[in-house]
């Protein structure tokens, strides 16, 4: 059987996708017989990038040269490059104030120190390189990052939900939050996999698993508008986990 | 003269029924939707309730299943764990047409083992209902559907009952105390204008390919699935594999697909059948009215009205039947 090289690295991000990993406890002992971690900075002492790996699991957005260096190193060391968690794949948390000039938040976080700090707005991995597979959550589900490890021994990749939060949520027999309630619930153009868990606690979705594929964006703008939310709010709110949507678009 | 069931002892016939396997009937949740769920009090048991958000199939064909395993020494094995005997209480005639509709496509011709075991583990109660604005079937008070166990007709002071299979007439016989004999009052059967126009629509093969419609439903769908996924009679199903941190052992598992979906038309090279959304909405539409395979020609939409009522943006395709005018948006 293939014993894959690892590598699990941190960009821009709070490491919630790889404390995700290490939280796996039950399934810890067994993915350490399967898998050698090389490079690991966050789960092991004497990280080693220098090595050739099977597959580089890249957690969060790249916003420093260092955070670039880290990811291009990754890419040209491993056969596979699998990004992990919403930032890594859209931007993220950390890419939701990009409209705003990048020195300003600077100063705002760091004060005069700020200027001597190298950062650019903070931006998906895919924008640098190419990108095999994505893990998409904030943070992924633990199942989704088992899955993908177990497919890893086989030489391949699982089958992850690709359909909105909505078919999870109905069949968990949930009240719509969107008809029954009247909120502005992003559950239609969300990616599913995390079993609709917080409409499932009267929550609306606030699409913390980035786009669904060929979201209709415009008509759930429209829907929402029609419920009274301004679409400034709605903006405001689509933005917080991805940066980029397109508004206009329906298909 | 008909057995008739005083409504202040359907208490010991639920208690009864328990002979048969636990009891599920439909209950409003805390989260205010109308759902199967165990019932072991008749004060439980929304007896005028409407419709369940989620139909009876879930029971049939669960959301998601492991249909099989796989280890190196056993190889593959179809899950033959029994499943627990569950009597579904208060169907309604159009979920009653649903569950005889998949019947006969997972047990006609190539039988399905998997909802063979979830179908045999059901003793079915049907309940007479009254209709709402969204529900639209042809025939309530009509011919008992296929499969149903026992049917109750209910009335102000309590239900006939029918007996539909060898099993409904085993419950009569075991219940026979609680019954009385009377006279059935005459119902009138009551049909709808929107399941007369579907019939006459489908005899005609109107498909409605230059319907402005069709543009107006695609702008607006939101491709959540609910229509489908909320449907007695939809039964796409995906199947995955999935493999064990071992290494070794797998699991098959099937899920709910969903014609809505980009994935359901989606073949190797990302090549995809119907690309767009008006494309999807149509296959749905064929599929409901005229259907595929061995059951083209059967109309598997029972008028249960849940694909109107859950649609967010309040997509009907029936109204294609009704002409243009009838776009509730």
């Amino acid at each position: 059987m293939i014993r894959p090289q690892l590598a699990i690295a941190g960009l821009t991000a709070c490491f919630g996708c790889q404390l995700t990993l290490l939280n796996c406890e039950a399934e810890l002992p067994d993915i350490a017989d399967r898998f050698n971690f090389t490079y690991f900075p966050m789960g092991m002492s004497s990280p080693d990038i220098t090595a050739d790996f099977d597959a580089a699991l890249v957690e969060g957005a790249v916003s420093t040269p260092c955070d670039l260096e880290t990811l291009v190193t990754l890419r040209n060391r491993s056969r596979l490059l699998i990004a992990i968690g919403t930032c890594a794949i859209f931007g993220g948390v950390a890419a939701m104030c990009n409209e705003e000039p990048r020195s300003r938040l600077l100063r705002t976080v760091y004060g005069p120190a700020a200027d001597g700090l190298a950062s650019f707005n903070p931006a998906p991995l895919e924008r640098f390189v190419t990108v095999d597979f994505a893990v998409t959550g904030c943070p992924p589900e633990r199942g989704e990052l088992l899955a993908t490890l177990a497919a890893l021994l086989r030489g391949t990749f699982p089958a992850l939900p690709a359909y909105p939060v909505c078919l999870e949520c109905r069949s968990r027999e949930n009240a719509c939050l969107l008809i029954e309630r009247n909120e502005p619930c992003l559950g239609p153009v969300t990616r599913a996999g995390c079993n609709a868990r917080c409409p499932a606690m009267a929550v609306h979705c606030e699409g913390c698993r980035g786009p669904v594929a060929e979201a209709n964006v415009a008509a759930e703008l429209e829907l929402l508008i029609a419920k009274g939310v301004s679409r400034e709010e709605l903006v405001r709110r689509l933005r917080r986990f991805c940066p980029e949507w397109d508004y206009e678009q329906r298909a | 003269m008909r057995p008739f069931l005083p409504e202040e002892r359907l208490g010991s016939l639920l208690a009864l029924l328990g002979h048969w396997g636990e009891v599920y009937g439909p209950v409003t949740t805390g989260d205010g939707v109308t759902a199967f769920r165990p019932v072991s009090d008749p004060g439980q048991l929304r007896l005028e309730y409407r419709r369940t958000l989620i139909p009876p199939k879930r029971f049939l064909l669960p959301p998601r299943e492991t249909i099989l395993t796989y280890s190196p020494d056993a190889g593959y094995q179809p899950l033959d764990t029994a499943q627990p005997a569950l009597v579904l209480f208060g169907l309604h005639p159009c979920d009653l047409q649903g569950i005889a509709y998949l019947d006969r496509v997972f047990l006609e011709g190539v039988v399905d083992t998997s909802y063979r075991r979830n179908r045999q583990a059901l003793t079915i109660i049907g309940l007479s209902c009254e209709p709402d604005e969204f529900c639209f079937c042809g025939a309530a008070g009509a011919d008992l559907p296929a499969g149903c166990d026992l049917f109750l007709q209910r009335t102000p002071a309590g239900f006939f009952v029918t007996a539909g299979t060898m099993k409904g007439e085993e419950i009569c016989d075991r219940s026979a105390q609680l019954f009385t004999l009377r006279q059935p009052a005459g119902t009138t059967p009551w049909h709808h204008p929107l399941a007369d126009a579907i019939c006459r629509g489908c005899a005609a093969g109107e498909t409605f390919p230059d319907n402005p419609l069709w543009d107006r439903f695609a702008e607006r769908c939101l491709g959540c699935g609910a229509c489908s996924a909320c449907c007695p009679t939809c039964y796409c199903y995906d199947v995955l594999e999935q493999g064990g941190l071992d290494g070794q052992a797998a699991e098959r598992l099937r899920e709910w697909d969903n014609c809505l979906f980009k994935s359901h038309g989606e073949v190797a090279g990302g090549v995809n059948f119907r690309r767009s959304r008006r494309e999807r909405l149509q296959y749905r539409f064929l599929h409901k009215y005229y259907g595929f395979g061995a059951l083209r020609g059967v109309i598997s939409c029972v008028g249960c009205g849940r694909c109107r009522a859950v649609c967010p943006v309040e997509i009907d395709l029936a109204a294609l039947f009704e002409g243009e005018d009838h776009d509730r948006q």
